[in-house]
């Protein structure tokens, strides 16, 4: 089975392909060299007994054949081992010097085959190419050579290249092998992994080898891949967790004041009292359903389609205005700091609501007598929506929480809101692509809601 | 009145049948959406209640159906949606008031009447005079018995929403959609301090606050 991974692993198809290439190259260039190299040889070897025979003949007009049959003999004294072989018949075809056999005079190439004298291919006889001259009165000058070894040598080349090729084979198949091994077995490693997550085992991550190669990083891609998932899921299990404590509060409060009230109440009057004050606890948890169900749709980002440009100054003077009387009227002061014609692309309702909430929460988390300051300062291509008051604060490292849903700051104080107006805040933001912000307002606390400006 | 509620889910149904009947009105229940329509097309209703999701037709094609056969039938939807783009789905379709469940049955029947006595097709007015309080829509002025009286402009729009139905009874959440258009509930309470601002305005007898529902200027009242 593991052979047969082998063989199938997508390393080793990629190493059988570059072998099969390689060989295939080999295999022209060796071909190339044999055909050049051999017709080389053979034209360097014609061109000798040509130069020869000229050389020859000129011999011979000019001193007849005493002269012609010396010279031969000369050269045949010298000859040293590759020189040219010779032969002279006269006019009646009678052998007169040399040892090459005898054939018809007509000029022109020819070729005799001979007993092997050693140098050629085992079983193959001697190849001898020869050039017949015909000479004035009838006599006959040949010059031949040995052209058997231009074989002997393309089969040299050949051998040679063929040693070369089994060697790469050998090389390239074993590498292929080994390589794809490797990067199997961390393949195999990786799916091992994957294998025991799905199994359950959730912290388990992927081996790093620390070496910065693709299969390495795209292990700590995995891996931080599957961190962020983690994280997802536990938020996710925080909120479901949080749901549940949420509504068990009040939940486990109304009861609590039903089961009270049907032991103890007597009067139609009472009665009636405490089941308005089971409505209003009712309302708050639908209330909290409300807004969970609002955040779910503002982070689904459907909304993002019907985005239009959106005055924002003009916004946050007129949601200002409106919320002028009841901080009055609850003690606290506001002052505006609004700088004209800001323009936003954005959801106009969903930012009311945001800065609704904010202003809500600097009433509601504030003691009498706060001072509320909202801005709206345009810098360069960004627009911040500032909503800071002077009370309590929240404490530094609190601050970074606030967003989160169902995060109260003093979990004692069950009635001051269920904990998502931030979070509606944070999610409207992150809609909006803006940055949102929980200050120090030394004292205070500040909320900055950072747009990118329109066009 | 003549009411057809369309509505599939029972309990709620009965709850608000027996919230409609107590208060004179006549009611007829279809459970179903094509059934409802039939009703609604071949009877002779005042107003139609309708469901957003109902089984046999949905409840916004009914309606666009009723709207195409040039029905003017004033239509009140109910919603499990309270998201804003469904709100705004159903007011597109023909629909002339939108009300998310849950609701309170004082919220319905302020809206109920609301649409009963809404006037079909009445030439624009440019004064409403309650009483001896008149203001002039287009100048955006108010005037009560000859002297001026100066608004801010949420003000003025808060007070003509208010005359436009005298001595109906407008809820918060009424005021805060017609008047702001928000259409989420701030836990502030804005409405209230932005009504006695006003009452301490045009005088406190006008404006009267009916406890648990809203707010009702009473035009009979101020004759007298």
């Amino acid at each position: 089975m593991r052979r047969g991974q082998l063989l199938k692993s997508a390393s080793f198809r990629l190493a059988a392909a570059y072998v099969g290439l390689f060989c295939i190259s080999v295999g022209i260039l060796a071909g190339l060299i044999y055909v050049y190299a051999t017709s080389e040889l053979r034209h360097e070897i014609r061109t000798r007994i040509v130069a020869d025979s000229s050389a020859l003949r000129e011999e011979y007009s000019r001193g007849g054949l005493k002269q012609l049959e010396d010279a031969v003999a000369d050269r045949q004294r010298g000859r040293l081992v590759g020189g040219l072989d010779y032969a002279i018949f006269d006019s009646k075809g009678k052998h007169l010097f040399g040892d090459l056999p005898a054939a018809p005079c007509v000029h022109g190439w020819t070729t005799f085959t001979g007993p092997p004298d050693g140098d050629e291919p085992s079983g193959e006889m001697e190849s001898l190419g020869v050039l017949i001259t015909p000479l004035p009165h009838g006599n006959c000058l040949f010059v031949g050579d040995d052209i058997g070894k231009v074989r002997t040598f393309g089969s040299l080349i050949l051998g040679s290249f063929g040693w070369v090729f089994l060697l790469t084979l050998i090389l390239a198949i074993g590498g292929g092998v080994f390589l794809s091994s490797r990067v199997l077995r961390r393949i195999e490693t990786i799916n091992r992994t994957a294998e025991a997550i799905i199994e359950g085992d959730i912290n388990r991550r992927i081996p790093r080898r620390g070496a910065p190669d693709d299969l390495d990083r795209l292990a700590a891609t995995l891996n931080r891949m599957l961190d962020r998932m983690t994280a997802l899921m536990e938020s996710l299990r925080h909120i479901s967790n949080d749901v549940a404590h949420d509504l068990r509060t009040p939940l486990g409060r109304l009861r609590r004041t039903l089961e009270q009230a049907s032991l103890t109440v007597t009067s139609q009057a009472e009665f009636k009292q405490v089941l308005q004050n089971a409505v209003v606890e009712v309302d708050g948890i639908l209330e909290t359903f409300g807004a969970m169900l609002r955040i779910a749709q503002i982070e689904s980002g459907s909304r993002r389609g019907g985005f239009c440009r959106i005055p924002l100054s003009d916004l946050v003077r007129e949601v200002s205005d409106t919320f002028a009387p009841s901080i009055e009227d609850s003690g606290r002061s506001m002052e505006l700091k609004i700088q004209p014609e800001c323009w936003i692309q954005g959801d106009k309702e969903l930012l009311i609501q945001s800065l609704a909430n904010l202003l809500e929460n600097a009433i509601t988390y504030t003691p009498v007598g706060a001072h509320v300051v909202v801005s709206l300062m345009r810098n360069k291509s960004e627009i911040e929506l500032c909503v800071a008051d002077n009370g309590p604060g929240v404490p530094a490292t609190m601050r970074q929480n606030i967003f989160k849903r169902f995060y109260k700051v003093d979990p004692s104080r069950t009635a001051a809101g269920n904990g998502l107006g931030l979070s509606i805040v944070a999610a409207v933001a992150e809609l909006h692509a803006a940055r949102v912000f929980a200050n120090d307002n030394k004292p205070g606390l500040k909320i900055a809601l950072v747009f990118s400006a329109a066009a | 009145m003549q009411i057809l509620l369309i509505e599939d889910e029972g309990d709620l149904a009965t709850y608000i049948a027996r919230c409609l009947t107590e208060n004179g009105h006549i009611v007829d229940h279809s459970p179903r959406g094509d059934s409802g329509f039939q009703l609604a097309n071949n009877g002779n209703y005042d107003l139609l209640i309708v469901d957003r999701m109902l089984p046999g037709m949905d409840g916004l094609a009914l309606v666009k159906a009723l709207r195409v056969l040039k029905s003017e039938i004033p239509v009140l939807f109910l919603s499990n949606l309270a998201g804003i783009d469904e709100r705004v789905e159903g007011l597109n379709s023909g629909g002339d008031d939108y009300l998310a469940k849950p609701f309170a049955a004082q919220e319905l029947l302020a809206r109920v009447n609301a649409l009963l006595r809404r006037p079909h097709r009445v030439g624009q007015p440019t004064t409403i005079h309650v009483g001896d309080l008149e203001i002039d829509l287009i100048q955006r002025q108010a005037k009560r018995a000859g002297r001026e009286i100066d608004l801010f402009p949420r003000e003025f729009s808060l007070l003509e929403y208010l005359m436009r139905r005298p001595d109906q009874v407008v809820t918060r959440t009424m005021i805060l959609e017609g008047v702001w258009d928000y259409h989420f509930d701030p836990k502030t309470n804005i409405v209230e301090t932005h009504i006695s601002r006003l009452r301490s305005k045009i005088g406190g007898d006008l404006i009267q606050t009916v406890r648990g529902s809203g707010y009702l200027i009473r035009a009979a009242r101020a004759v007298t």
